[in-house]
């Protein structure tokens, strides 16, 4: 008998052990699994503390249960959507060409500054917020400019120097309203979130400032000037590509008037614009202000406008002037 | 007339020691109750010498000690906890005030990218003053045994000059009393800047690491019960290290660049808190402005930082909070010091009638918490190899018995020492890819269990064959 059972070894392994039958324990501890598979699942779901006390009823109702197709993330910050990734990725590519043939469509630009706003770019604009008294100070308040904060009447009745007064003069001139800046949606920091809402809000004090109006071309200058002092890249997108899409005399225009200027006023610019609490500086005297940040006034573009306007009509009217 | 004087002082050892260890930290006063604890090197004449006064400081720290916990902390593997209760000493040792934690955590300060060891008996926090004063209870008890030849203990003493005898070549060590001692065999455990080294014209080479290291004394917010956990965040100014102890306290180790640890140690002591809680949660952009604000206006420091911790700990969720320390409360007077920290590795360990151990061969940079852990093996193996040597009837402070101690160690300290720099480099930087290559590295690594357990094996059970 033992040598049986030393004969029966001696004979099995070699068979295990051989090349060829290589995967026999793995198949042979797939079936051992495959037959006590309701064994293992008991003793994994008594170690992972499953109530084992579920009614048949239960577990009906829980697969039943419809789950939805699409779920959101949570919400961040009141006005949040959250997005994945390849949504993020969609609404780029969609909003980069709708904003390039139709610049004039306030959601394409929202939308393609909210996706170009990287967090590396924000992380960078946040620190030079903290790194600046006034920045923190702005951080710390999360002022929301709308006309009720800014209280339009009041501005309307300080002397014509200053500020505020440019600022209501400028909004009255173009026609538009600080309520009409959209909240920040798709950014999915918070405070980050709040950064990029500021430097949207205050874009209307930069074009106030440099008196440029909100026509395609004034818009164009503005972000040329914010992408050469904020570095917001959506701002150096537009002062690279919205240039090919508008008529040549413009073009022309911006290219020998107001790249210069805001090549010039950016170079200049003592101060970080993040850093400036406009809302505390109404009353400012406005050339004062524009001396402190550096930044000097560009030649009108409406007069240039109309100067040339006049031109082009003085030619139409009279196509071939008498010699 | 000078020459005449120093030739009278070399000839005229008054005194003869079989062996002269000098320094009497935790590797020296380990080193001289190993050799007397040894049924086989207890007969030899042993002389330690240390310039400090160790022998009441360490009395009074062992008869009545200091409430609060001392800024000069290590942390211990097993195997030197093993080797310190062989060779007598473990019982003495004041357990309440050591702790032992069996996680550690660590996590990227730009990534957040974070590996969590556990393992049973991981590693013991426990002040040096805890280790050296149960080694010097230690060694009065072997006196008290072995009253006919009991340890030499000089401590107020100062090495003044070493020398050799011209004709035996036997190191002659001149002290400050007056003495001068002839030894067969001179160890030198005198820190990283050794005489004995020095004396021996053994080259230490390697760098300094342009950093210092912060320690001080805290105590943690009471936030219920954590088990204890070592915290260790990689910040690209250096790691910061948050160690326990019982009773809420903990001990840091915080590494930084000079110019930044000045001013860490120069903050009021509420805005250190702060500033440590701070580093340990906030983004590294946060923290680059806080240091700015550190150094410049540090009046409003603490009021910056508490905002910025505010907005951080409101977005914590209860889940997100387990991976991160408690906040720190307090910190304990005065208990701030600074060190720099370097790599530095000698040549050679021995040389005729000398050997170095501990931080006198070998420096390394803090983030492993190996240093100690390094000497205490250093003396195991020197003491195992003292015992063969006299066992085989060599002299024992010929180069030729020392020079297994030698072969022994020096590869697997060399090895240690490359491993932590190594770490070091790949953390003290802020390139992106490294950073992220890193991180990816880590998260691997934290979901492969047996690649982890490997690791703890090697940083915290690690045994030096006998």
């Amino acid at each position: 008998m033992l040598a049986q059972s030393r004969l029966g070894k001696t004979a099995l392994r070699p068979l295990v052990q051989s090349r060829n039958l290589f995967f026999l324990p793995t198949l042979a501890s797939a079936a051992t699994g495959f037959f006590l598979r309701d064994s293992i699942r008991l003793a994994n779901s008594l170690e992972d503390n499953v109530n084992q006390r579920k009614s048949s009823n239960d577990v009906i109702l829980e697969e039943s249960e419809i789950k939805p197709y699409f779920s959101r993330p949570a919400k961040k910050y009141p006005n949040h959507i959250p997005l994945y990734p390849y949504e993020k990725v969609a609404m780029f590519v969609t909003s980069a060409i709708g904003a390039f043939l139709h610049p004039e469509k306030n959601q394409y630009i929202v939308a393609l500054g909210e996706s170009t706003a990287i967090p590396p770019f924000l992380k960078r604009l946040r620190k030079q917020m903290l790194d600046d008294e006034t920045g923190r100070q702005i951080l710390k308040d999360r002022p929301n400019i709308t006309s009720t904060s800014l209280d339009l009447d009041k501005l309307a009745a300080l002397p014509e120097n200053t500020f505020g007064r440019t600022y209501y003069e400028w909004l009255k001139r173009e026609g538009c309203s600080p309520d009409t800046r959209v909240p920040v949606r798709f950014i999915d920091d918070e405070e980050l979130a709040f950064v990029f809402q500021r430097y949207r809000q205050c874009h209307d004090f930069y074009h106030a400032l440099a008196g440029l109006p909100i026509s395609r071309e004034g818009e164009i200058a503005v972000k040329f000037f914010e992408f050469l002092t904020l570095g917001i890249p959506f701002a150096g997108m537009g002062a690279v590509f919205a240039p090919l899409n508008i008529r040549k005399s413009q073009r022309d225009r911006l290219l020998t008037i107001y790249y210069p200027w805001a090549i010039s006023s950016a170079a200049n610019c003592k101060k970080h614009l993040i850093n400036v609490y406009w809302e505390n500086i109404m009353e400012k005297d406005v050339n004062e202000l524009r001396d402190e940040l550096g930044i000097t006034l560009p030649p009108d573009m409406r007069e240039l406008r109309r100067i040339a306007r006049e031109k082009r009509r003085a030619l139409q009217a009279n196509p071939s002037p008498t010699p | 007339m000078f020459r005449r004087f120093f030739a009278t002082a070399t000839k005229g050892a008054n005194l003869v020691s079989d062996v002269v260890i000098v320094g009497g930290g935790p590797a020296g006063l380990t080193m001289a109750s190993s050799l007397k604890n040894s049924p086989i090197l207890r007969d030899l004449s042993c002389t330690l010498i240390e310039s400090g006064d160790i022998t009441s400081t360490l009395q009074d720290y062992y008869a009545d000690p200091p409430e609060t916990i001392l800024n000069r902390c290590v942390s211990i593997t097993p195997a030197t906890i093993e080797y310190l209760d062989k060779i007598g000493a473990w019982k003495f040792v004041k357990k309440a005030r050591t702790e032992n934690y069996d996680y550690i955590h660590t996590y990227d300060g730009l990534t957040g990218a974070a590996m969590e060891f556990d393992s049973p008996d991981m590693a013991t926090m426990i002040e040096n003053f805890n280790i050296q004063a149960s080694l010097h209870q230690r060694i009065l008890e072997l006196n008290s045994e072995q009253p006919v030849n009991p340890l030499d203990l000089r401590d107020n003493t100062k090495v003044v000059k070493i020398t050799r005898d011209p004709k035996t070549s036997w190191p002659i060590v001149q002290l400050s009393s007056g003495d001068s001692i002839k030894t067969r065999l001179l160890v030198g455990c005198d820190g990283a800047r050794s005489p004995v080294r020095k004396f021996a014209r053994i080259e230490s080479r390697g760098w300094a690491y342009n950093q210092w290291g912060v320690v001080a004394t805290l105590k943690y917010k009471d936030s219920g019960f954590r088990s204890p956990t070592g915290w260790q965040r990689f910040l690209p100014t250096g790691p910061l290290a948050q160690l326990p102890f019982p009773d809420s306290w903990l001990s840091i180790v915080w590494s930084v660049p000079p110019e930044l640890a000045v001013v860490l140690v120069s903050l009021s002591d509420d805005s250190f808190v702060t500033m440590l809680n701070a580093a340990s949660r906030l983004s590294q952009e946060e923290l680059d402005s806080l240091y700015d604000l550190a150094r410049d206006e540090p009046e409003k420091l603490k009021e910056e930082a508490e905002w910025r911790l505010g907005l951080f700990n409101d977005n914590l969720t209860a889940e997100q909070e387990e991976k991160f320390p408690p906040m720190v409360e307090s910190l304990v007077p005065k208990s701030r010091g600074r060190f720099p920290l370097k790599l530095s590795h000698a040549d050679d360990y021995v040389d005729e009638r000398l050997a170095l151990v501990g931080d006198a061969a070998h420096t390394t940079h803090p983030l492993a918490g190996q240093g100690l852990n390094m000497g205490q093996a250093d003396v195991k193996s020197l003491v195992s190899t003292l015992e063969k040597s006299r066992e085989r009837g060599l002299d024992i402070g010929s180069k030729f018995a020392l020079d297994p101690y030698y072969s022994e160690r020096y590869p697997y300290n060399h090895a240690m020492l490359g491993v932590v720099d190594k770490i070091h480099r790949i953390y003290s930087t802020r390139s992106p890819l490294v950073v992220w290559a890193r991180s990816l590295g880590v998260d691997a690594l934290n979901n492969v269990p047996f690649v982890k357990d490997l690791m703890v094996g090697q940083v915290s059970h690690m045994k030096s064959t006998k």
